[in-house]
């Protein structure tokens, strides 16, 4: 038998192990098979190694499964716990937005009306909107960008408590 | 009626703590076994299976039930070990070079997991050769012949080429055979 040709069979048992053969190709290999010693012999070794493999019990940890339940039902509560609080923060700032928006609207508007009724300056009225409404709102937004980190540390400190 | 599969979808979709407290039971030996392949270690799969699942509740919703489960979970535990081990900084998993970034692990005082976990004589032959066998080979071995995963299935796990998948396998088992070869079957 030429030795190429040989190994050009033995390759196509890797291929046929692998799961990868052609079926006009494995028809060939199995008639080859039927009149080649070695590569009955090649394919038995083969066979005995996967056979190996499946010889193999690994022993698992009886607790794992108790701890990987216990956290499970931990992270759940977690990220059930973290919905809403993120719905809430985004609330907030939008609502923040709203009134910053609004105050400004108001001043911009109303202020001289608002001026004349009460009877006082127009600055006064815009320093009362800025100082007690405007400005409170937009600092409120201005802590938007730290609201995840705010939300992360309020999980964290859940975690120590749980 | 929904398939299996569909189920688990949902299942993890909705973050249903039954539904994935079935799937530890069914898969976690599995998961162990294949991480153990992996790493070629014991010490630290717990820590990685727990990990693993962790995961899998977090970012179930990317599972969508049209395929087998196993692939999924497995790429999930893959994904997971590397990470760890890129945070220890003890190993380079997943770098870019041929292998894969899949290497082996550093020498270590401990008996070897396949050493203690061989049961019959075929495996205590090749349980010295799976130790020192690289992990990119141990891993496509122990998916396709132990978890009867398809080449394509092996190559959504390890993100390889299916060639490349292939040519793995075949390393593999011509390593490991010498060590049975010449025995009467």
């Amino acid at each position: 038998m030429n030795i190429d040709r040989h190994e050009s069979f033995e390759h196509l048992i890797d291929e046929s192990l692998a799961g990868a053969i052609a079926a006009e190709r494995e028809q060939s290999l199995r008639e080859h098979l039927d009149t080649c010693a070695p590569c009955q012999e090649y394919l038995s070794a083969s066979n005995r190694v996967i056979a190996g493999l499946g010889g193999f019990s690994f022993e698992v940890n009886p607790t794992l499964n108790a701890k990987v339940f216990a956290s499970l039902r931990l992270r759940a509560q977690q990220v059930q716990a973290a919905q809403p609080r993120r719905l809430r923060w985004v609330s907030i700032s939008l609502a923040a937005i709203a009134l910053t928006m609004g105050g400004s609207f108001i001043d911009v508007q109303f202020g001289r009306l608002i001026a004349s009724v009460l009877d006082i300056q127009r600055t006064h009225v815009q320093q009362g909107l800025l100082a007690f409404w405007i400005a409170p709102s937009f600092l409120v937004l201005l802590l938007f960008p730290l609201l995840p980190a705010l939300s992360r540390a309020g999980t964290r400190r859940e975690e120590r408590t749980l | 009626m929904k398939s299996d599969t569909q189920q688990i979808a949902l299942g993890l979709r909705q973050r249903d703590v039954v539904v994935l407290e079935a799937l530890v039971e069914q898969y976690q030996y599995r998961l162990v076994r294949y991480l153990i392949h992996l790493l070629g270690k014991r010490d630290g799969v717990d820590d990685l299976v727990q990990e693993t699942w962790l995961r899998v509740l977090e970012r179930g919703s990317s599972y969508d039930g049209r395929s087998r489960f196993e692939p999924w979970l497995f790429r999930v535990a893959r994904n997971v070990a590397i990470d760890a081990m890129r945070k220890r900084r003890t190993l380079s998993l997943d770098s870019d070079d041929d292998d894969h970034g899949v290497r082996p692990s550093p020498a270590s005082s401990e008996p070897s997991p396949f050493a203690l976990a061989a049961r019959t004589e075929e495996a205590e032959r090749l349980a010295h050769s799976l130790e020192t066998l690289e992990p990119v080979y141990r891993e496509v071995l122990v998916l396709r012949f132990q978890e009867d995963l398809s080449l394509q299935e092996i190559s959504v796990v390890v993100g390889a080429p299916v060639s490349t998948v292939a040519s793995r396998i075949y390393r593999g088992l011509a390593t490991l055979r010498p060590q049975l070869e010449g025995d009467t079957a």
